[in-house]
């Protein structure tokens, strides 16, 4: 079908930015996007029903490769379309995409809606954010004060609802101080709110932020404080170069280990469905 | 009775020269309902309240471009991957429209209550901890659950009173079939006063009821019908074609100055008609017209 260059994330010059683990043979080298879709991938279980939402390709591929290696019972849901298990051939960029509707099933919104809302049946939901914070709080609306922002941002969707959701998968392309703030300045998307003690006193039925997965490292939250901490780092990055974009204090326990990279049989999966290489770019 | 309109008439016979509250449907760069979008600008309709779906785009920019929006109501206006949205950004960060900040639990039940005569709507537990509706308070109010007597965060109903929705076929008499995702067109219909849509193609009446249940939304809810086929460019038409990135990329450099944004409505909206734009469009349309994919109407009616 007819279709413009639609590269995952939109960067200019972002081909140069793959990374080469191996000079031989030339299948291996992998790309930044393709590294964090395994990443996400690999927590994602067999009794899962995930669902994510706007400019969710990264998201949605990560499901299908779920489902295609070690998670085969795992339920997805492209929300947009709300197709159920998408078959992504091709993965692509927009959530609302016609060609999501080459799935399983599909749902109109509203139910998706009150699933959100029922609490019990969605255990995966992946959130993303302008500014996200060492407690796992997203923002998706505004930069500065509300009424008069240095930047407004889209909106917050269906971010309200982590605080409902089983596990809440925070995935970015943008590492940097920007980004990831000691506190964001507007809430659009629920993580471990102020720390211990709001989120206690709180009694959501959600499971809070899980994981955060970004071009750098892959990091998830510690038990006692709920703050960010690093897991692992990818392969060629440093900890500094980590925590220098990273503009709260971020937890850091030695040593820190390399985030595997894609083997051979996950990256056959991608590129299959990643015909159109949206996550080839960074 | 047939309601098939000419683009113009429909806007000049149903939408009055200041909407209280104009609802827009489609969703993200899909199903946006362009050509009457187009025309509320050609006839330079004003929008004391402009409500999108929980992911509004090109249909709300484009007519906050044009000044004609006091205030929005909304859960997301951007263009997704192809980046923010510039005049709905200007606009708030200029402080110069009244943003109702929303969710999407909201926009979608606060539809369903409009839909069903709803004093207000619960939402569920656990929405009032974001900060939408702290900032928000004509869309949000809490009140004592009178069955658990604990607080519940609630949404006021959501009835506009004109809705531009596009739909991939209709009959003369507004019976309509939404191709591909039905985002949430079809609460926009049941909720509204007055709504219009905009179709790929017209079909006999003896097509649409050879599926009944495909149908989405019935004629009895619609006021007017306009055949414009191409109607959602530069946005995709689920069943017909796909978004157009050429033109949205266009629209996007140039809406990143109120200036640019001027001269894009005067080369693509306001200066021509809409038959001038879409011949224009035409041989784009034809690239982005989709190629084996999902059936977009259902395949079969009712048996026997």
């Amino acid at each position: 079908m007819a279709r413009g260059q639609a590269p995952f994330p939109a960067r200019d010059g972002a081909g140069e930015r793959a990374v080469t683990v191996a000079p031989e043979p030339s299948e291996l080298a992998w790309s930044r996007s393709e590294l964090m879709a395994v990443e996400l991938a690999a927590h994602l279980r067999d009794d899962d029903v995930a669902v994510m939402g706007t400019a969710s390709a990264l998201p949605q591929a990560a499901c299908r490769l779920a489902q295609l290696t070690h998670a085969p019972g795992l339920w997805y849901i492209a929300g947009g379309t709300c197709s159920v298990n998408p078959h992504l051939a091709p993965v692509v960029p927009s959530c609302c995409d016609f060609d999501l509707l080459r799935a399983d099933t599909a749902i109109p919104l509203a139910d998706v809606v009150l699933l959100e809302g029922r609490g019990d049946v969605l255990t995966v939901f992946f959130a993303g954010g302008l500014q996200i914070d060492a407690y796992g709080n997203c923002n998706l609306v505004a930069v500065g004060e509300w009424s008069r922002p240095s930047l407004r941002g889209p909106g917050t969707v269906g971010l309200p609802f982590l605080s409902r959701v089983g596990r809440v998968l925070i995935y970015t392309m943008s590492h940097t101080r920007r980004t990831f703030v000691e506190r964001v300045d507007f809430l659009s998307g629920p993580g471990f709110l102020g720390g211990p003690a709001e989120w206690a006193s709180a009694g959501l039925s959600g499971g809070g932020p899980a994981l955060v997965v970004t071009p750098l490292c892959t990091m998830g939250f510690d038990p006692g404080s709920l703050r960010m901490r690093l897991v692992t780092v990818h392969p060629g990055v440093d900890i500094d170069e980590v925590r220098d974009a990273t503009g709260f204090d971020l937890l850091v326990e030695d040593p820190v280990p390399v985030t595997a990279a894609p083997t051979p049989a996950q990256l056959s999966i991608l590129r299959d469905l990643d015909s159109d290489g949206l996550l080839k770019g960074v | 009775m047939s309601k098939l309109l000419s683009l113009s008439d429909a806007v000049e016979r149903y939408v009055p020269d200041h909407v209280r509250m104009l609802a827009v449907g489609g969703m993200h760069l899909h199903n946006n309902p362009m050509a009457l979008v187009r025309e509320i600008v050609r006839q330079q309709r004003t929008i004391g309240r402009l409500l999108t779906s929980p992911c509004g785009a090109l249909n709300a920019d484009l007519l906050i471009g044009a000044g004609l929006v006091d205030e929005i109501a909304t859960s997301y206006v951007g263009f997704e991957h192809l980046g923010l949205a510039p005049c709905f950004r200007r606009a708030v960060e200029a402080g110069s429209i009244r943003v109702l900040e929303c969710d999407e639990a909201y926009i979608t039940h606060g539809l369903y209550a409009g839909a069903g005569g709803l004093a207000f709507i619960p939402l569920p537990a656990g929405l009032e901890v974001s900060d939408i509706p702290k900032v928000n308070q004509v869309s949000y109010a809490t009140t004592t659950d009178p069955f658990t007597g604990r607080e519940v965060l609630v949404g006021a109903p959501l009835c506009p009173d004109v809705a531009l929705l596009h739909a991939y076929q209709a009959d003369e008499r507004g019976n309509a079939v939404l191709a591909g995702a039905h985002f949430v067109d079809r609460l926009m219909a049941l909720a509204s006063r007055t709504v219009l849509l905009q179709v790929e193609q017209v079909v006999p009446t003896e097509e649409i009821a050879r599926h009944p249940v495909g149908t989405t939304i019935p004629g009895f809810l619609v006021q007017a019908v306009v055949e414009v086929a191409g109607g959602c460019h530069p946005t995709a038409s689920h069943g017909a074609y796909d978004y157009d990135e050429q033109q949205l990329g266009l629209y996007l450099s140039m809406a990143r100055s109120a200036e640019g944004v001027g001269e894009y409505l005067e080369r693509h909206v306001t200066g021509v008609t809409e038959e001038e734009y879409l011949e224009k469009a035409s041989p784009r349309l034809a690239e982005l017209r989709y190629g084996e994919g999902p059936s977009p109407v259902p395949s079969s009616g009712r048996s026997g």
